[in-house]
């Protein structure tokens, strides 16, 4: 994948969506254009009534009246369109962020993924993703459009009264300011607040939780002070945000209606000098009064979409920092021309030459060779850390030998194509990763060409077979972690492994967390899938039925 | 009383006052605006046509300021009181709440789900709360606001004003309509949220499966179906939501139509009423603002709406209750338990037939096999559930002294140490006087303590997460040994600690409580040759007598002790 970061993404979107970026620049253009004209068309009717009662007055007027309403509609008609095309385009990125980062999960090493907290990921996918939409829905692009609206406002103005606008002018940086600082202000005191909100609920549960002891020592009053004292905290906190929200506005409209006192005292003034900058008619002085209320709302939003973008940019951080995460080296290429056929033919199931691995600085492997044969079992048996997983790891093809070679059926591990994977060996898990779906799902893991007779087969082999037709759906029942036992989830592992008939089984560590009941009948099923199979096992235990042991030390 | 809302409203009296008169100040006020821009502009065609003098335009303006300024600090006045009355409701129902809580029994707690409900109930305040808020603004500012807005327009030209108000009902009716549409492609939204994010988990947690099996490319595709239909429907759910507010806008404001064809027609003198330039602007705005605020009637509604839900489920748990949490007068006595015997209510007896007693001073050791009811019999002194056979406290029995006499005299400490997110003096203290250092040293605790960042003010996190299971267990024990009782009862104290220094919080733990009984149930015997009196409990039935007799009598008890 060539996007590899949230700009590329972003690009790539506007480039092949070209036309509806075409469409959100034209809107919101045409969203601050046409809210412009209804207070002009509203001076120049004001103006016309001040003429008097003759006929072209009263063409003039209805010509005007029905075109400040067709204003109004128009603006109406174009914000809509424009916040309609903003949400398609926000999800358009989103979509394709989503799938850049999908993209990016598929190619990580498995050393990097070993790193992610599941719930991590998610945050980043689900998240981060969404503060960059919102960049668009109600950040960068509304910011611009406000923008817009205040520079044309002031220009409109800069014609009517040119007086005005240079006030406005000098008055805008420090209502921007103003702005920002009760916004800052009251992002902090909400932040402060939701501390204190947590820390105010979590003293319920809490207090359900060792209500023994409060009792036992008699401490409810205590608890009930504690409790108080974490509301005051809070409302400490939303009273100072409630003090910047109520003191926003009001400061604001005074402001505004000082500057409209200015302006009508400066107009009527009839000093000539004064006049040149602030002489305007009344329709004029109703238009100007109608723009000096509208400038202040974008102002205010100016601010907000700052928030928007602050906190966009952490979002784009953290995406960027996933999308650098170690890539898997472009496919290993392998000889592709061999068949599925031709591995059987192969007598050396699994062969390591000289492997050496090391785990950063800890070197786990030093020049080790294994070689299994067809139809062999064996065993791998040492203590934690002395490579047992690391070597299934290198047959499974998720790590590269630091130097020597792995090969599977005479194939390099790590060449084997998907679509073989399942065909060739089969892995069954420590623990058994349960994926969303049904129980038949389980065995089958979406592999659509798996019939139904085999996935009944592979389970009456791993012994779960009966468990699940007791179930009143059977294999469509949607699978839970309450539907089966540990031990019955291991049998389950055992069935999605041999499902598709693989010649080579790795086994790790199966039966460490089971109780001696359910070990046996674990047991029994590894018995009956292991005939006529090459089978490599991690264990801490030997026993007669364990075949080839291979002792590893670690270092 | 308390479970009543008017009872929260006459409360909060004096800031409603506040509320009622700057909110009524702030929404007749309002129309000040209009007013004054309207004769602004009056006057200054009058002055351009020489018909006015500029002073007139500057007392205009002057006052103009002035009401603006008042009206917009009445406006800052409400607000900030209207969120102080709801923030107070919301401590006060909180707070009767809490209490009720806090003075109910585990049992009570563990039945019926009861701690959920507390819990909710807790959560629903803060929707009540806010309803309430919403409830007092909107009368003000939508109800007093329309309906000054609409008095005026009709008082200018009735006729006039019916027309034009006819369309923000229009809009909001269209509005209410169109909700059940958003609502619908809303909640089509969530699920498939919900779903995107349970892909993701999946995704991320079984990414090594997948590899594995081969099953990446058909994941990624799946996960990109995922995604469509995510997009699809957040599309939906977002288009609803923002592109039609300008939509109701444009209906709304079609009654301007009209008011600058007839208004118009005022001014030049061939309408229903006569109207001057000002007359004509102030009309104009004001039944501009009159179509915005209306937008806001239907936050009302559903803050209302809200609200009563919420309060319909509080409503029975908001019964104030006084509870007596008087200081307790400690004494030390003498124990006497005889016949004891224990079975939940709903079946199995426990164990029967326990008979000892201890003087103060006595250390009683309880032992036995695994599920031999030892636990369950350090519990019956705490008497969450009725028991069989006697309890004599210095001549009382224990079932017929009330909880708060009973708590003043046996302390208990379980497994669980139930430790609060907070710091480890107040964990120690629980609010009382004292030197906490003296309370660790005897756990042997302070030097960990001290070498913390913050000493003993180091906040330990939820149930103690940021402590050793050790540490926990010793911090629990301080706190016992601060809150002193005639009786103590210790189940499995040393559990987590080495030998070495369970035998020193041991000595100390005597020394502190020297004049208290302590039980201590265990299954580590290396302490019980120094117990006045041991219980071996096996199969519900015990044996008592000195760690001698017991290591005499019971074989299994001489081999457990041997075996340490």
């Amino acid at each position: 994948m060539k996007s590899d970061n949230v700009t590329k993404v972003i690009l790539s979107v506007i480039r092949k969506h070209i036309i509806l970026t075409a469409g959100i620049i034209v809107a919101v253009a045409g969203a601050v254009i046409t809210s412009l004209i209804p207070p002009l068309i509203l001076a120049e009717i004001i103006d016309t009534i001040t003429q008097g009662n003759t006929l072209p007055v009263k063409v003039m007027l209805i010509f005007f009246i029905f075109n400040y309403f067709l204003f109004i509609v128009l603006t109406g008609f174009t914000e809509s369109i424009r916040e309609c095309l903003l949400t398609v385009f926000g999800q358009k990125i989103t979509h394709a962020l989503r799938s850049t980062l999908m993209d990016k999960l598929t190619h990580m090493t498995a050393e990097s993924l070993n790193h992610q907290e599941p719930g991590a990921v998610v945050s980043r996918f689900v998240g981060d993703v969404d503060t960059v939409e919102n960049l668009f829905t109600s950040g960068i692009i509304s910011m611009i459009a406000d923008a817009c609206r205040i520079i044309s406002i002031l220009a409109v103005i800069w014609f009517k009264n040119r007086g005005l606008a240079i006030v406005l002018f000098m008055l805008i940086p420090f209502i921007f300011w103003f702005t920002r600082i009760v916004q800052k202000n009251m992002l902090k005191a909400q932040l402060s607040n939701r501390i204190a909100v947590s820390r105010a609920s979590g003293h319920v549960p809490e207090t359900l939780h060792n209500i023994r002891t409060i009792h036992s020592l008699g401490k409810e009053k205590y608890m009930e002070e504690k409790y108080d004292t974490y509301i005051e905290e809070s409302y400490r906190a939303i009273e100072k945000t409630n003090f910047y929200d109520a003191l926003y506005s009001p400061i604001i409209l005074i402001t505004n209606a000082v500057v409209v006192a200015v302006v009508m005292v400066l107009s009527a003034s009839g000093s000539k000098n004064v006049l040149l900058f602030f002489g305007m008619t009344a329709g004029t002085a109703v238009a100007v009064i109608n723009y000096i209320s509208q400038i202040f709302s974008p102002i205010e939003s100016l601010g907000m979409e700052i928030q928007t973008i602050q906190s966009a940019v952490a979002g784009v951080h953290r995406i960027n920092e996933f999308l650098r995460f170690d890539e898997l080296p472009s496919e290993i290429k392998g000889d592709t021309h061999r068949s599925y056929e031709d591995y059987l033919q192969e007598d050396s199931v699994v062969s390591l030459k000289n492997v050496t691995f090391a785990y950063e600085d800890k070197k786990v492997l030093d020049n080790f060779n294994l070689e299994v044969k067809k139809g062999e079992q064996v065993t791998l048996h040492g203590r934690t850390g002395s490579g047992k997983s690391t070597v299934f790891k290198l047959i499974l093809g998720l790590y590269e030998p630091q130097s020597g070679e792995v090969y599977v059926c005479g194939k390099k591990a790590g060449s084997i194509s998907d679509s073989e994977k399942r065909k060739i060996f089969g892995y069954v898990e420590q623990t058994f990763h349960m994926v969303p779906g049904t129980v038949k799902d389980q065995i089958t893991l979406y592999d659509t060409e798996v019939s139904f007779e085999e996935v009944r087969a592979a389970a009456k082999m791993a012994g779960i077979d009966e468990t699940i037709m007791d179930f009143e759906n059977g294999y469509d029942t949607n699978c839970t972690e309450e539907l089966f036992s540990q031990g019955q989830l291991q049998l389950l592992s055992i069935a999605r492994a041999v499902v598709k008939k693989p010649m080579l089984l790795l086994l790790d560590e199966i039966t460490a967390n089971l109780d001696a009941q359910t070990e046996e009948s674990v047991m029994k099923a590894l018995k009956r899938v292991s005939e006529d199979r090459t089978v490599i096992s991690i264990s801490h235990r030997i026993n007669a039925e364990t075949g080839r042991v291979i002792n590893m030390y670690s270092f | 009383m308390t479970d009543r809302i008017s009872y929260y409203f006459k409360r909060e009296w004096k800031i409603l006052l506040i509320i009622a008169v700057s909110g009524i100040i702030y929404n007749l006020g309002i129309l000040a605006g209009p007013l004054f821009e309207g004769k602004m502009t009056g006057c200054l065609v009058d002055i351009l046509g020489g018909n006015a003098g500029f002073s007139k335009m500057i007392m205009l303006v002057v006052s103009y300021v002035v009401v603006i300024a008042v009206v917009q600090i009445s406006r800052y006045i409400k607000r900030f009181y209207v969120r102080r009355f709801s923030n107070n409701v919301n401590k006060r129902m909180k707070s009767i709440l809490y209490k009720s809580l806090v003075n109910k029994s585990k049992t009570e707690l563990e039945q019926e789900g009861v701690g959920d409900v507390m819990t909710k109930a807790i959560l629903d305040v803060d929707d009540c709360a806010e309803g309430m808020r919403k409830f007092t603004t909107e009368i003000f500012d939508t109800g007093i606001a329309l309906s000054a807005y609409a008095g005026m327009l009709l008082y200018y030209d009735w006729r006039l004003a019916l027309i034009s108000m006819i369309f923000p009902p229009i809009s909001y009716f269209i509005a209410e309509k169109m909700k059940k549409v958003v609502q619908k492609t809303g909640t089509t939204f969530k699920e498939q949220a919900g779903i995107l994010s349970m892909a993701t988990l999946d995704r991320a947690s079984n990414a090594l499966t997948y590899r594995i099996y081969g099953c990446e490319q058909e994941r990624k595709e799946s996960y990109e179906k995922n995604l469509s239909a995510y997009e699809k429907s957040a599309v939906r759910a977002n288009i609803w939501g923002t592109a039609l507010p300008p939509v109701y806008r444009v209906i709304s404001m079609a009654g301007v139509l009209f008011i600058l064809y007839y208004g118009s027609k005022n001014v030049l003198g061939t309408g229903w009423k006569l109207w001057d330039i000002a007359v004509f602007t102030t009309f104009l705005s004001c039944f501009t603002k009159l179509s915005e605020k209306s937008s806001h009637a239907a936050n009302l509604f559903n803050a209302v709406h809200k609200a009563q839900v919420s309060w319909k489920r509080i409503k029975p748990l908001l019964k104030d209750i006084k509870y007596d949490n008087k200081a307790r007068t400690i004494t030390s006595g003498e124990l006497t338990v005889s016949g004891l015997g224990f079975s939940y209510p709903d079946g199995g007896k426990i164990f029967s037939d326990v008979t000892f007693s201890a003087k103060p001073g006595q250390i009683v050791g309880i032992t036995g096999a695994v599920a031999s009811g030892k636990s369950t019999l350090g519990k019956t002194f705490l008497c969450e559930y009725p028991y069989e056979g006697s309890i004599y406290f210095d001549g009382t029995e224990l079932r017929d002294m009330d909880s708060v006499c009973r708590a003043g005299l046996f302390g208990y400490l379980g497994h669980d140490p139930e430790l609060f997110n907070d710091s480890i003096r107040n964990n120690v203290l629980m609010g009382d006087e004292g030197d906490v250092w003296e309370y660790l040293r005897a756990v042997c605790l302070d030097g960990e303590v001290k070498e913390m960042e913050q000493g003993c003010e180091t906040v330990i996190g939820s149930t103690g997460i940021r402590l050793s299971g050790g540490q926990a267990q010793r911090l629990a024990l301080a706190r016992t040994i601060c809150h002193k009782r005639p009786v103590i009862i210790l189940d499995d104290p040393f559990s987590a600690l080495d030998r070495d220094t369970e035998n020193k919080v041991f000595d100390n733990l005597r020394r502190y409580a020297g004049d208290s009984i302590i039980i201590i149930i265990s299954h580590r015997l290396y302490l019980f040759s120094e117990f006045d009196k041991v219980i071996w409990m096996e199969n519900g039935r015990a044996v008592t007598g000195t760690h001698d007799e017991i290591m005499s009598k019971c074989s299994e008890y001489a081999d457990l002790y041997k075996r340490q």
